[in-house]
């Protein structure tokens, strides 16, 4: 169920009404969920659920506690409030603590909430697991796939004015088919906030294409090659990277983007071609505008043309060192400056390489370098001539992640995908990169 | 508590249920986090909710709602038979659950001293305390630590009879020391490896947590200054704090039977492990012995009841070195002809759909000898110890992985000779436990673990613990990850 922004008003101040606390944050997120999943060609669970989450921060001075509940009675919400205080009074004192926001102004993006999305319903998701299970069946592969879509709020008031409130859709499909003789996988997905943007069907033939090339993969050795990255791939690499741009970790040196000898590496151009930016409105990847203390999070360019402008400030760090905060990034915008190319173009102009279509388990191998190992994965293909040559087996990568954008050739128009990593909606392009790293072959398929 | 449950059943009984089953869940967390000299994190969270399941046609439904009244759980029932009636159409097999015995029981995790009573101040005095001694170490820049303690209790009730109160506590107290060059623009991190566990707060007390942290401090400065592993293969030695996660990813995710059948097709993947090699496939060799287990004392995944009412056991996964058994559910008992299932089906909130998740699986010690980990350290003429977890990462049938650390000792001639960096170790599955050449003994056999091993789909946290001794493995391929990834 969706609170109206009344609603959830309501409840936020009354929680901060009960508090003696002088500086009170309630934050208020709920909303529906419902999802199908498929696997060895027909339906195996669903899921409808409901929920909604209240969470008070109260402080005395610095001294501070949060507690939250997800029962809205009045006797519930006092004792959510006393917990909180409770805890405050118990905390010592903390420095880092930063008093509540007022009033803020958000940019309220148009395009978050789909009336249609909101009331797709389980024989809605059923008909489009059929939808998916049609190409699967008449090209004899075992389906699995899986279909989501949301309903949710967020809501956040302080007790110096602040009121925030944002709702938003969203609609996930992907699909992995396999090859009866267990050789071949292909993968495909697509998300949107709205449920009508997705193509259940071009969906399920990207996988059973993918699935057909991909049986029967050779071996290649491990080495360095030329590699086309699909944005799937690409999406897990950028997120990665925005977990290590926090400014206070660069400024204490545990960070890549701390500079020997002292400072932070903003104003070197680390990128290459590419600009990584942010924006709410953003009209593929709309996002809330606020975060959880109410900041609102604006259009933000972290790289400009390889550029490092702008690392993330919190709060505190922001107001120790006279920055203005910026909050997380609230989507992760990823283009590259000139001309774009098609998949196929990359393709065409390499010599020899691999195409990727995504990748499995990333992670850090030394965060200080932003290096990643993590698996290729559901179609993996040689390139040779200009041409995609034949399916080959699965590899390990261990990689930076700056040296493989900054070395990049070739960028396609970006384009919105689902992370496997959690990042929230990302947009970015399918990139070719010179010399990357295939260190060890997987049998797996 | 049991009206609600029993307006749940009768209602989607009514709605053409041929099964269902009720949780009431309460999910209570309690997270602490300092930094250096203070505290940045005091919270508390409280979340509670019905789920219902139900099998209409042949197919699953689900509903869950954070209304927890007679009137809701009978709503929340109707609108899982709904969701079930829509899939039954387009369904082929049919579910079937393997016979379970009803019981009307309760359980609970022993403990002496609930962590949510224990007085805020005691544990953040604790924190900060660990905190000063780790930051008296020279070259000791930053050290954080935290204390989470999460409280899941839960009814179950279902239409075969059952009805069960259990009460689960778990926690987790942990530190983590940075050491800078600022100079060269380095730093290293290491994390104390006390394992998150079931038990009360007594564990934190009892520990060597604080007494350990000028070791801990000492070892982020050695790592700065360690020398860069060469690579190739070498003698590779892996204390409990570990291997406990290379088990869990190269064993514990592979016997997994929905993914071995193709069911986490989609995201987690599947396993090598598939059903025609079960009794057949040499997994590793006859030192190796896997036990499966939701009933040893303070591991995680510890519990009386699963989530399908089974109640709890212990069975074998690897018997010396042959593949013989797989974690099952009651929907699966059947897919692999067995009459019973295994007891592993768990939903991480009222929320979520219950389905496999991993029982505690551990590697059985020497029964012959108490090997110690310095007993190994001396066997070994030329090798790496590994303490602790670091990177980790496995393909998605199991077959490839690669693991990190969090400090790594040179061992020459029986000894250990010098502090390491950048080491990783890549192999596979089958190789690698056919390489394990050394199992130590009972003395050393610990158990590490996990509050957050993710999979399905929306993304499900499992509870799980592995027990390992000390153990030795041979020509292992050992990578310098810091000269070039």
């Amino acid at each position: 169920m969706i609170w109206k922004p009344e609603e959830a008003r309501r409840v936020l101040e009354r929680s901060i009404k009960l508090s003696r606390g002088k500086d009170v944050l309630a934050r208020l997120s709920g909303g529906g969920t419902r999802n199908t999943r498929f696997a060895v060609g027909e339906i195996t669970s669903t899921g409808e659920a409901e929920s909604a989450e209240l969470s008070v921060q109260v402080a005395f001075g610095n001294r501070h506690g949060t507690a939250s509940v997800n029962q809205f009675d009045d006797a519930t919400l006092r004792r959510c409030v006393e917990t909180a205080e409770e805890m405050a009074q118990l905390s010592p004192e903390d420095p880092e603590f930063m008093p509540v926001l007022g009033p803020q102004k958000y940019d309220q993006p148009r395009a978050a909430w789909d009336a249609k999305t909101a009331a797709f319903s389980a024989d809605d998701r059923a008909r489009a697991v059929a939808a998916c299970l049609e190409p699967a069946r008449a090209a004899k592969l075992t389906a699995a796939g899986f279909i989501e879509t949301g309903a949710r709020f967020q809501a956040v008031a302080t007790s110096a004015g602040l009121f925030g409130y944002a709702a938003h859709t969203s609609a996930d499909v992907s699909c992995t088919f396999r090859t009866s003789d267990g050789t071949g996988s292909g993968w495909a997905h697509a998300n949107s906030n709205r449920v009508g943007d997705l193509d259940f069907g071009r969906v399920a033939r990207i996988a059973t294409d993918k699935a057909q090339r991909s049986q029967q993969p050779q071996k290649l050795d491990p080495g360095e090659y030329t590699a086309v990255l699909e944005p799937a791939a690409v999406a897990d690499l950028v997120g990665y990277l925005t977990f290590t741009m926090d400014a206070r970790s660069a400024d204490e040196g545990r960070s890549f983007f701390a500079k020997p000898g002292g400072g932070t590496r903003v104003g070197e151009r680390l990128l290459g071609r590419f600009s990584l930016s942010s924006d709410p409105a953003h009209a593929l990847a709309p996002a809330q505008p606020f975060d959880g203390d109410g900041l609102p999070l604006r259009k933000m360019a972290w790289f400009e043309d390889g550029e490092l402008k702008s690392l993330l400030w919190s709060r505190y760090w922001a107001k120790n060192k006279g920055h203005a905060p910026t909050g997380r990034p609230a989507n992760r915008i990823l283009r590259a400056s000139g001309p774009t190319h098609t998949i196929e173009d990359m393709v065409k102009s390499t010599e020899r390489g691999l195409l990727v279509t995504r990748f499995w388990y990333v992670r850090f191998l030394e965060p200080e370098r932003v290096s990643l190992t993590g698996l290729t994965r559901d179609g993996t293909f040689w390139i040779e001539n200009g041409q995609i040559k034949r399916p080959v087996k699965n590899f390990r990568f261990n990689q930076e992640v700056v040296a493989c954008l900054a070395g990049a050739e070739m960028a396609s128009q970006p384009v919105r995908v689902s992370t496997g990593e959690g990042t929230g909606p990302t947009v970015v392009p399918a990139i070719k990169a010179k010399g990357f790293h295939f260190a060890s072959i997987s049998d797996a398929v | 508590m049991r009206r609600l449950a029993d307006a749940a059943l009768s209602a989607a009984r009514a709605s053409g249920a041929s099964y269902a089953d009720v949780r009431v869940v309460r999910m209570r967390r309690q997270n602490i986090q300092t930094r250096e000299d203070h505290v940045v994190q005091v919270s508390e969270s409280d979340e509670l909710g019905v789920g219902v399941r139900t099998i209409v046609g042949g197919a699953w439904g689900f509903a869950a709602t954070n209304q927890v009244s007679v009137d809701d759980a009978a709503r929340t029932a109707q609108k899982s038979a709904a969701t079930a009636k829509a899939n039954s159409k387009i369904i082929a097999h049919p579910v079937e659950l393997a016979p379970a015995p009803a019981y009307l029981d309760t359980w609970q995790t022993p403990r002496q001293k609930d962590p949510f009573r224990v007085p805020l101040k005691n544990k953040v005095d604790f924190l900060l305390e660990v905190n000063r001694e780790a930051l008296k170490v020279k070259g000791v820049r930053y050290c954080s630590s935290g204390f989470a303690a999460i409280s899941e209790w839960k009814y179950f009730a279902s239409t075969d009879g059952s009805y069960i109160e259990q009460d689960i506590v778990r926690l987790w107290p942990s530190y983590t020391v940075t050491a800078i060059d600022v100079g060269k623009g380095e730093f290293q991190s290491r994390a104390h490896g006390f394992p998150p566990q079931q038990g009360g707060y007594e564990l934190v007390e009892q520990s060597t947590l604080l007494a350990d942290a000028p070791r801990v401090a000492s070892e982020a400065v050695e790592k700065l200054h360690a020398a860069s592993v060469s690579s190739g293969k070498r003698m590779l030695i892996l204390d409990p704090a570990h291997l406990w996660l290379t088990i869990h990813e190269s064993v514990g995710h592979p016997t997994e039977l929905d993914r071995a059948l193709g069911y986490e097709a989609n995201m987690a993947g599947t396993s090598f492990a598939t059903v025609d090699k079960l009794g057949k496939l040499r997994y590793g060799n006859e030192l190796m012995t896997i036990w499966a287990d939701k009933i040893s004392p303070g591991l995680l995944a510890t519990c009386g009841y699963d989530d399908d009412g089974v109640k709890t056991t212990r069975w074998k996964l690897v018997d010396r070195g042959l593949f013989v058994g797989y974690q099952t559910t009651r929907e699966q008992a059947a897919w692999i002809h067995e009459k019973a299932s295994r007891g592993c089906s768990y939903a991480d909130s009222y929320q979520s759909f219950p389905f496999q998740r991993m029982p505690n699986v551990s590697l059985e010690w020497n029964q012959k000898k108490d090997l110690t980990l310095d007993d190994l350290v001396a066997a070994t003429d030329d090798g790496i110890l590994i303490l602790g977890n670091g990177s980790w990462s496995i393909d998605h049938q199991r077959y490839n992985f690669q693991f990190g650390g969090q400090f790594f000792w040179e061992v020459k001639g029986g000894k250990r000779t010098r502090p390491l960096k950048d080491v990783a170790y890549q192999s596979n599955t089958i190789a690698f436990w056919h390489s394990l050449d050394l199992l130590g003994g009972k003395s050393g056999w610990r158990a590490g673990g996990s509050l957050g091993d993710g999979k399905g789909e929306p993304a499900q946290s499992n509870s799980v613990s592995h027990g390992c001794p000390p153990c030795r493995f041979r020509d292992v391929n050992i990578l310098n990850v810091g000269r070039r990834p």
